[in-house]
């Protein structure tokens, strides 16, 4: 299926554009992949060190408010990251380093869910400046900064382990 | 010139550049993105707070995020060096590393003024500054500005051809 939407997607004008159609679509969008990246880590990275108990002074709730924007960041990776997808499918598509780096991506998407499924969000919401998360809540954001930076990881070998640029 | 091919060539630049080693260009540039994560990150949930995005979160204790963001600054500057030594000579002479080094330089700044403008005793912490805000605009523009440079730069020099390990 993979495979198929690969060929698809190498026949599509964006994969044209990427390939070098539009020079500067490629350089554009490694720019806009790391700004993504430093609002996503920035954000979430803030969010998790606080639950681990750093800076303490900030209540959650309102820290929370910063979310969207660490979404914002997530969405602006994964539209660039599907524009590197089409200009070269088949440098990715059996790229072991490149599936280590979309695994990474769906545990972290993982973690996510089960901070808001089991309700940890909401628990977490209610802590207050100066006092701690439950213990779960320091797992849930220590696994966070671990998967997070493990995705930057793999995303850094993809040259140099992967072969693919 | 002769200095820059020298530092081009000596066995440090030769190694980064050339051994295939995991731990060589592959690390440092690894470690590169994340100290970028780590100030550019910070920096940007700072100034978000300061422009009144998430009101409810209090200043003063932003406060202790930014020793953090200078181990990300120095995590950057010295992956940043060794980078540069592997490619001196085309580094150096590029305006487009210059006007990278210049913004950094720039962005630098506007964080230790607005962390002075943050947590000066006199400021009650909350009700932020015209200065404040408008530093605040001026650190988001400089980190893009200058992540834009920086991964232009990666066009330049001998490293651009790394490609697979063995």
């Amino acid at each position: 299926m993979v495979r198929s939407l690969s060929i698809w997607l190498h026949g599509t004008s964006l994969s044209w554009a990427a390939r070098g159609g539009v020079p500067w679509l490629w350089p554009l969008c490694e720019t806009l992949h790391f700004i993504g990246m430093a609002m996503l880590i920035g954000i979430v990275g803030l969010l998790d060190l606080r639950m681990l108990g750093l800076v303490k002074g900030v209540p959650l709730r309102p820290l929370q408010r910063l979310i969207p924007w660490g979404v914002a960041g997530f969405v602006i990776n994964l539209l660039t990251g599907i524009t590197f997808y089409a200009g070269d499918p088949f440098q990715y598509l059996d790229n072991t380093v490149f599936w280590l780096k979309m695994g990474f991506i769906a545990l972290a998407g993982v973690n996510v869910l089960l901070f808001y499924a089991t309700g940890l969000s909401r628990r977490v919401d209610e802590v207050g400046a100066a006092e701690e998360v439950p213990r779960a809540a320091r797992a849930v954001a220590a696994a966070s900064l671990l998967l997070w930076f493990g995705v930057m990881y793999w995303g850094r070998m993809l040259p140099f382990l992967g072969g693919a640029f | 010139m002769n200095l820059l091919r020298a530092i081009e060539a000596s066995n440090f630049s030769v190694w980064v550049r050339e051994s295939g080693s995991i731990w060589s260009y592959p690390t440092i540039i690894f470690f590169h993105s994340v100290g970028l994560a780590i100030i550019v990150g910070l920096s940007t949930a700072i100034d978000l707070r300061v422009l009144g995005f998430a009101p409810g979160v209090p200043v003063a204790p932003l406060e202790k995020l930014f020793p953090i963001m200078w181990v990300g600054f120095w995590v950057n500057a010295v992956s940043g060096l060794f980078l540069a030594m592997a490619d001196a000579p085309a580094m150096v002479t590029s305006w487009l590393f210059l006007l990278k080094m210049a913004i950094i330089g720039l962005a630098v700044i506007t964080m230790a003024s607005l962390k002075r403008e943050l947590f000066r005793p006199t400021t009650s912490g909350d009700a932020l500054s015209r200065a404040a805000k408008a530093l605040a605009v001026m650190s988001l523009l400089l980190w893009t500005g200058a992540i834009a440079a920086g991964r232009l730069t990666a066009y330049l020099g001998p490293s651009a051809e790394i490609k697979g390990l063995n």
